[in-house]
């Protein structure tokens, strides 16, 4: 009996020792499909030009060199537009998880009446996609009143300050599911404290929805960081780093190649040289903030 | 006049959404409409705004029978993302399985997994494809090198016993398409990962009790633990597929926006989003009855 219980323990230490393996190999292979652009970004962005057409040349190019970046970051006029990137990020963002968290709290802790119906133009927010509204929007802020808001950052500011931005549904949604699931005796505590709806919601209700905020704060940055169509259509310059990335190609073929037609391939290590430009910022914020990302999403109710 | 206190504090609930309420009216629902409108007038663009005259169905009659490339995809676009869909489904489920284990790196690795989240919408993504297919180094390329092979001999030993060839061209298919779905599976893999934390470590320990192998704690603890979550991740899918700016659809009608062309792109877009929404319908509907709720 001895001997039969050694047998099995052994059997499962083999099986669970194949199965580490097997996992190893598996998370290695997807994790590798989902390096491998960086990789090859990098390993682009540093060589000249020529190398690209060198078939010994596959990943470590033969001649380093920082001429393709320097003339990439010249071409996007980087550090002009990151900056200009930059605030209007930071602001749409703030703006946009502030709105969407008082609007996320009344839809949550309030019976009024209408509540089903409103929440269904939530609902139409996520479903409808932006190009069906982007026209009219368009005209929207090209006669904004007696002003011509086209290519003024306040058409990106407006829509998010008010619970419009980009996203903005599915926002409101995660916030409502958040706040749906604290109890209800904190407002009770509260009121009978003397604190109004208001007081309540800032002192009481918003401290404690942390990981909401964390996470869409991030999600909100991350999807205006990459978000050029709604840009795209405010902005008739290459005002974003999304927007200028989007027109590298044809930027390239005026500036480098003096309006000669030529082919992406040719223009291969600048256009990778300007997506290392654009995902640098926001991968180092990433890697930073990378464990908010999950907490924030395993706590904030998105999941169930 | 005297309310309850109920009632007033309902009614501040309005307050909360008041601000919300106007800018969805302004600019969401007020677009909404209009675009509507346009659809089914010959617009064009004027000082001042728009002007034009009414054209009936017209337009809705161009975008399906008369534009070259319309119809071909919105089929096209279709059937990519009904395959697409439980594919990504699948895998992110099986990755988060995965991630969710204990292990040396994890930590990495999942830095690794969600690292399609922050990049993969939008140009960076767009000029990584491209150029990858451009230079021959492309999810095609190097697919071939891990698993098309692979999975090619084992289509041949399966042909042994009169698999068709369908089925290979369909394997096929997926082996050099792994980029794509891999790279759209970031924020799936994360809801997945986040369902599966959640489930209670008491209800492990009673499956363990009582002989559960790993097979069965899939199927009868896992699998209804995470079934809420598996709508909202199907639905997050299909319409991340859908809304996706760089598909064909969406590319197409931008092109027609760009040629100032906006009643034909009002109704490409809302026949668009009419089949978007049945199709969310009809599929929500669907998995609904098969999810179980602990809660209401």
């Amino acid at each position: 009996m001895k001997g039969f219980g050694k047998i099995i323990v052994s059997r499962q230490a083999i099986s669970s020792a194949i199965w580490r393996i097997v996992r190893f190999l598996i998370l290695l292979g997807l994790g590798f499909i989902i390096i491998y652009p960086l990789i090859y970004m990098i390993s682009c962005a540093f060589r000249m030009p020529e190398d690209m057409s060198d078939p010994t040349v596959i990943w470590i190019p033969k001649h380093l060199t920082l001429s393709v970046i320097r003339e990439t970051m010249e071409i996007m006029d980087y550090w002009k537009t990151l900056c200009r990137t930059f605030f209007l990020n930071i602001g749409c963002c703030l703006l946009q998880v502030i709105s969407c968290a008082v609007t996320g709290y009344g839809f949550a802790r309030f019976r009024f009446k209408g509540r089903g119906l409103l929440f269904g133009i939530v609902i139409m927010m996520i479903l409808v996609p932006v190009q069906v509204t982007a026209i009219p929007q368009y005209m929207i802020f090209r006669h904004f009143g007696p002003f011509n808001l086209i290519n003024n950052p306040l058409c990106m500011y407006i829509p998010a300050a008010m619970g419009c931005g980009i996203k903005s549904g599915l926002m409101i949604f995660i916030f409502r599911q958040f706040f749906r699931g604290m109890p209800a005796e904190l407002e009770d505590a509260a009121y009978l404290d003397g604190c109004g709806a208001v007081r309540t919601f800032f002192t009481v209700m918003l401290p404690n929805a942390r990981p909401p905020l964390l996470t869409v704060f991030l999600f909100s940055i991350v999807w205006y960081w990459n978000d050029f169509y709604v840009s795209s259509v405010f902005f008739d310059k290459n005002q974003t780093i999304a927007l200028s990335l989007k027109n590298l190609s044809s930027l390239l073929s005026q500036t480098i190649f003096q309006g000669l037609d030529v082919s992406v391939r040719e223009q291969v290590v600048w256009l990778e040289a300007g997506c290392l430009l654009a995902v640098m910022p926001i991968l180092i914020m990433y890697i930073f903030l990378q464990k908010y990302f999950t907490e924030g999403i395993e706590r904030s109710g998105l999941a169930g | 006049m005297k309310l309850s206190f109920q009632k007033r504090k309902d009614m501040q609930g309005f307050g909360f959404i008041s601000v919300w309420l106007i800018g969805s009216l302004v600019f969401f629902m007020l677009p909404l409409i209009q675009s509507f409108i346009y659809s089914f007038f010959d617009i064009r663009p004027d000082t001042g705004g728009m002007t034009g005259s009414f054209a009936g169905l017209e337009k809705y009659n161009y975008a399906l029978n008369e534009d070259p490339n319309y119809r071909t995809y919105l089929i096209q676009v279709l059937k990519e993302t009904l395959w697409k869909t439980p594919l990504i489904m699948l895998l992110s489920l099986f990755t988060a399985m995965l991630l969710s284990q204990k292990f040396r790196g994890r930590t990495f690795a999942r830095a690794v997994f969600f690292l399609p989240v922050i990049i993969a919408a939008g140009p960076i993504y767009n000029i990584i494809s491209g150029n990858m297919a451009s230079t021959g180094n492309d999810g095609g390329g190097y697919s071939t090198m891990i698993s098309a092979d692979l999975l090619n001999s084992l289509m041949r030993y399966f042909d042994i016993y009169g698999i068709s060839e369908q089925a290979a061209l369909a394997a096929e298919a997926i082996a050099n398409d792994i980029f794509g779905i891999i790279w759209k599976a970031g924020i799936q893999i994360l809801m997945f990962l986040a369902a599966i934390q959640n489930i209670p470590a008491s209800a492990r320990e009673a499956a363990q009790i009582e002989g559960a192998s790993g097979w069965d704690y899939f199927w009868k603890v896992l699998l209804p633990g995470v079934g809420p979550v598996f709508l909202a991740c199907f639905i997050f899918t299909f319409i991340d597929s859908f809304t996706d700016t760089d598909n064909s659809v969406m590319c197409r009608i931008l092109d027609m926006q760009m040629d100032w062309k906006y009643g034909e792109a009002s109704a490409m877009a809302w026949i668009y989003f009419a089949i978007v929404l049945a199709a969310v319908g009809i599929i929500s509907a669907i998995i609904n009855k098969f999810v179980y709720y602990e809660v209401e």
